[in-house]
């Protein structure tokens, strides 16, 4: 099960190959990642689905330099991140890597809009003001920009979250659950603007979750079982995910 | 309950370290000065013990007659002696007698007489032996050591007449350690015959006798009473003499543990701030856990009781550390007392009494209590629903209450501001308390005034290293306003520490500039000669001697010596403190500033006054007055003149309640044959090393002549201030080491409450290093709101201060030493960064996914 996944002709943003991660030692070893390799390829809508425990979220994080790996490689672009140091790593991230978590994404002593550039403030970078104004304006924040994120609500916090990811233009965004605290209509605002950015703005994004609607929005989704790779649906519906699932046994 | 109280002091061990640690100090502090006191009082007492060992009775002249000698004859001695029922007696007496330091200068000190019996003797020998001949002279070990003599070496003292005489050093001797070790002058002990020399009047202080064998004290007493006929004798028992030495002791003890006692109490108060800050943090980090308790049947008293239970649990394990580090403290600071002199250190000792236990244990618990208290309350208010809800950030709500927080620090400030004032112009003992209690509520006023103040300092403070460092200082400066109760708690502490010094050092800078500026304008002289014994004056024919020099152009002796104008009664508000001064030295030595009147020379009879004593008298400009020499050798008057004011002048030191030419005055006090100082004017174009070594040239034949410059006595004073800023700083030190614990405790607090803040920091691309400076940031902005707010409150109390010391005669001059303040600043910064280390360490070193997942 450890087959190159591939779309031919286009880029590929991120790449993992026989991805290993453990998990303590000797007897209590947990393998949570046992050879695991997929690639990603830029301008797609990819989500990784799995069960509880399948080693999905441990996937993103090693896809994006959060945590270390045990062996095997990962290439985000031409750098194999396998074996930057903490300095190197934190630069990447900062630089060429956008993250939208599922809750907690901003920081509560920062208004909207410094939580939006605060990614492009650490590395020193102004803001490109007629993207900036367009994220914002797609995303319906331009009301909300001078609010504090607990004035904010659930789904405006997400969306603020989603334009920070974006705003920098990094290679690719992953996104963790983005819509595991929402109502399923501030959910699929998120989620829409997320394909919006694939769709038109050619950006690549990476989301994990278990939610079969929001993996529907997604052009692939990567099933994931074990720690290892259990197949992948193209052109994915809320039906035909279902059904995957449903095979894996979740 | 208790078990989950436990079980919960269990788990946040680690998160209470810090601020038991600042608990543990405050306590340490008033341990370590109860347990001083009480080692000092037993020293003392040994020390008492001694003079009254093995005494029966005691002889001493209580009512003597005025005109009478207050000394125990001679002859008195001899007839005690011829007693039967006598075993021993001896005559105990002391004289001052000056010593020639290695420069063959005279120092001050104290010749004391050996007693010839063994038991009746009061000092220890050290080494060598106690004088047997009269050649020999025994030394205190500290005077030895101070003056670099060892045992076998010539000591030569001066006598009445002015000529050394050469003792052998034959042993040193120790004395207790008192509450008078720090100041007492220099002790040596002789032979009674020997030190009989120096007396010009021929008695001694007391006469003790030991009874013969059989003999009762009573029995003594009453046999010695028909022995001892001189007019105004005493006797008393041994007991008595014993119970009078320690009543006389236990009315004068106190002072030191007075003063230690107010610095713990700062302490304590520092110390209770960052209790209470740590109490409001943990509270708001256990919203979900106290929630839980009430969901599962918890009521509101049990978790009050619960949070309470932690702290006095608490409050107990750290006034235990701190009841045994006062002892350390204790016998550290005895040390040091010992070591002042330089001489070997008496046995340290660490009286521990119930008493001081159950205090250090009541004012841990209670300070620690007490600061809980508010956060314990604020735990009742947490809603059993919190439970089902997320972490709430923890800031605080400060405008709902700011009306109220500034009607209270307001009226605390004005009540703070007029203490101040009081105390300052008050001109007794009760002053410093005042003034102390003036300080407090000024401070009060600042810490309940502070959540608000955090916002707008913050914004200020923070604008530079935003502006230098970027991100994670504005990043910093965002989290330090985030919660402003907790930063003004954090930063209280420290505000504190720094008004006390900062004040402290106004005032005493301020008063040292004006006392300079004050000897630039009124007493020009280049040089002063004086006497360095307060009871002997310099021969007149040094003035001479001076005046002669082609170097000098003036040479202004003067004199002093005191009156009683107006006839009037025996009350202090007719005496006058008179200084005569030679012909043409007013105008060029002494420049006092003319209030009314002409002050061009003092005629025959004529008087100039300064303004308080005019005021005091009565007197003014043109009115004639009847006065009377007052001398203090002889009881009675002396002579009387009629003298007439022809000036008053403002107030100067130096300069006394009144002047008189140089004739007026030797009309008044025939008998003072010396001088008191010489002024000395060099001529112009003398370099002042040439004038100072022609000046020393002349002055080298008189032991007793020490030449003090303007630039000399200024250095002096600085010197003073110096000693006394260290010994404050020594002092209010503890209390900045406990608010820089404050700022490591909320700092690590902090820390652990925005770990998956920081995890999203770190995700987004925040380095190490900057999350790390992110946070030596905010410590330093903290640590500069403390000491900002403290300084402008310091300095601001210092003004006021200044102000009411200030009266129209004397304007104080309000300084403020700004090298000082820096150096006090840059070690704030500095402590704030060490301080921010470990938190820093912390929050950088761990994983970023594993603090993603920590709810």
């Amino acid at each position: 099960m450890s087959a190159v996944v591939s779309q031919l002709g286009t880029r590929t943003a991120v790449a993992a190959r026989d991805l290993v991660k453990v998990y303590g030692k000797g007897d209590t070893a947990v393998r949570a990642l046992a050879g695991v390799s997929v690639s990603f390829a830029a301008g797609e809508f990819t989500a990784i689905m799995g069960p509880s425990g399948s080693g999905k979220s441990t996937l993103m994080h090693c896809l994006a330099g959060l945590d270390t790996v045990d062996g095997g490689s990962v290439h985000i672009g031409d750098t194999d991140i396998t074996h930057l140091g903490d300095r190197e790593l934190t630069r990447l991230r900062r630089d060429r890597i956008g993250f939208v978590f599922q809750a907690f994404n901003l920081l509560p002593t920062l208004t909207a809009r410094q939580n939006i550039l605060l990614g492009l403030e650490l590395a020193g970078r102004k803001a490109d003001q007629a993207w900036l104004d367009t994220i914002v304006d797609t995303l319906g924040l331009r009301e909300r920009l001078d609010h504090r994120p607990t004035e904010l609500s659930g789904g405006q916090q997400q969306r603020v979250a989603c334009a920070r990811a974006l705003v920098a233009r990094p290679d690719v965004v992953f996104a963790d659950e983005p819509t595991g605290n929402l109502d399923s209509r501030s959910g699929a605002e998120v989620l829409d603007f997320l394909r919006m950015s694939v769709r038109r703005l050619n950006q690549t994004v990476i989301m994990v979750t278990h939610d079969p609607v929001a993996a529907s929005y997604a052009d692939r989704v990567v099933l994931i079982a074990d720690g290892a790779l259990a197949g992948e649906i193209t052109q994915p519906t809320a039906d035909s995910v279902l059904a995957a699932l449903a095979h894996l046994g979740a | 309950m208790l078990a989950t109280i436990l079980a919960g002091l269990r788990a946040r061990a680690a998160r209470l370290v810090l601020s038991s640690l600042a608990i543990a100090l405050g306590v340490a502090f008033v341990t370590g000065t109860q347990v001083l006191g009480a080692a000092l009082d037993a020293n003392a007492r040994d020390g008492l013990a001694r003079h009254a060992r093995n005494v029966d009775a005691r002889i001493t002249v209580d009512a003597a007659e005025p005109g009478q000698s207050t000394l125990v004859s001679p002859e008195t001695l001899a007839a005690v002696r011829r007693a039967p029922e006598v075993a021993a007696a001896d005559g105990r007496a002391y004289r001052e007698v000056p010593l020639l330091d290695g420069a063959g200068k005279a120092v001050p000190a104290v010749a004391v007489a050996l007693e010839t019996d063994q038991r009746l003797r009061t000092a220890d020998p050290v080494q060598g032996h106690l004088p047997t001949g009269p050649t020999e002279i025994a030394m205190q070990d500290r005077t030895a050591a101070t003056r670099g003599l060892t045992v076998g070496q010539q000591v030569t003292l001066l006598g009445t007449d002015d000529q050394p005489r050469t003792f052998t050093l034959v042993g040193t001797y120790q004395q207790a350690l008192t509450r008078s070790s720090l100041y007492t002058s220099d002790q040596v002990l002789l032979l009674p015959e020997a030190l009989a020399a120096f007396a010009d009047q021929p008695g001694f202080t007391e006469v003790v006798a030991v009874a013969a064998a059989g003999v009762s004290q009573e029995q003594l007493v009453r046999a010695l009473s028909a022995v001892a006929t001189q007019p105004g004798v005493a006797v008393t028992t041994g007991a008595a003499y014993t119970q009078q030495l320690l009543d006389t002791f236990g009315s004068q003890a106190g002072q030191i543990t007075y003063i230690l006692t107010g610095f713990a109490l700062v302490a304590l108060v520092v110390a209770a701030l960052v209790i209470y800050n740590t109490f409001t943090i943990l509270v708001a980090q256990r919203t979900r856990e106290l929630a839980l308790l009430r969901c599962v049947g918890a009521d509101r008293g049990q978790v009050f009781r619960a949070v309470l239970a932690e702290a006095v649990a608490m409050g107990l394990v750290a006034a235990l550390f701190g009841l045994g580090g006062g002892v350390g403290v204790s016998a550290l600071l005895q040390l040091s007392l010992g070591a002042f002199g330089g001489a070997a250190v008496p046995a340290v000792r660490t009286p521990v009494s119930l008493t001081t236990v159950l205090t250090a244990l009541g004012v841990g618990v209670l300070v620690t209590v007490l600061a809980a208290v508010l956060p314990a309350r604020r735990a009742t208010r947490v809603p059993p629903v919190a439970a089902m809800r997320g972490q709430p950030d923890s800031s605080g709500e400060v405008a709902r209450t700011s009306g109220w927080r500034v009607a209270a620090a307001l009226l605390l400030a004005l009540a703070g501001a007029g203490a101040l004032v009081l105390g300052g112009r008050i001109n007794n003992e009760t002053s410093i308390t005042v003034t102390g209690a003036g300080t407090m509520l000024v401070l009060c006023a600042a810490v309940t005034l502070g959540p608000l103040l955090v916002g707008p300092v913050n914004r200020v403070l923070g604008a530079l290293p935003a502006l230098l460092l970027g991100v994670p200082a504005k990043l910093a400066a965002a989290n330090a306003g985030r919660n402003p109760r907790r930063t003004a708690a954090t930063m209280a502490a420290l505000m504190i520490g720094v008004t006390v010094v900062s004040m402290v050092n106004v005032v005493a800078t301020s008063a040292k500039a004006t006392v300079d500026a004050e000897i630039d304008q009124q007493l020009p002289a280049d040089y002063t000669i004086t006497s360095s014994l307060y009871d002997r004056a310099l021969p007149t024919a040094l003035a001479d001697q001076l005046a002669a020099l082609d170097e000098v152009a003036t040479a202004a002796p003067t004199r002093t010596g005191d009156i009683r104008v107006d006839g009037a009664a025996e009350n202090a508000a007719g005496h006058l403190w008179l200084m005569g001064v030679g012909d043409g030295v007013i105008g060029t030595l002494v420049r006092p500033e003319t209030a009314t009147g002409q002050l061009g020379s003092l005629g025959p009879d004529e008087l100039a006054i300064s303004e308080q004593a005019a005021k005091r008298t009565g007197l003014a400009v043109g009115s004639t007055v009847p006065a009377v020499a007052v001398s203090t050798e002889s009881q009675g008057d002396g002579p009387r003149r009629d003298l007439r004011v022809v000036a008053v002048y403002r107030d100067a030191s130096g300069l006394g309640d009144a002047l008189v030419g140089m004739d007026t005055f030797t009309g008044l006090h025939p008998e003072q044959t010396g001088y008191d100082s010489i002024m000395v004017k060099l001529a112009d174009g003398v370099s002042p090393q040439a004038g100072r070594a022609a000046v020393e040239r002349v002055t080298a034949a008189t032991p007793i002549a020490r030449i003090d410059s303007a630039a000399e006595t200024k250095a002096e004073l600085g010197g003073q201030l110096d000693q006394l800023l260290a010994f404050v700083w020594a002092l209010v030190g503890l209390a900045v080491v406990i608010a820089l614990f404050g700022i490591t405790n909320t700092l690590t607090l902090s820390v652990l409450e925005r770990t998956r803040e920081s995890a999203l920091l770190r995700a987004l691309g925040l380095t190490r290093g900057q999350l790390r400076l992110m946070l030596v940031v905010e410590a330093v902005l903290m640590a500069l709101m403390g000491s900002v707010l403290g300084l402008v409150l310091g300095i601001g109390c210092g003004w006021v201060m200044t102000e009411s010391l200030s009266s129209a005669q004397t304007q104080m001059l309000f300084t403020v030493p700004y090298g000082q303040t820096g150096v006090l600043l840059l070690g704030a910064v500095v402590a704030a960064v060490l301080s921010s280390a470990l938190p820093a360490r912390r929050a950088a070193r761990s994983s970023v996914v594993a603090a993603m997942a920590t709810a």
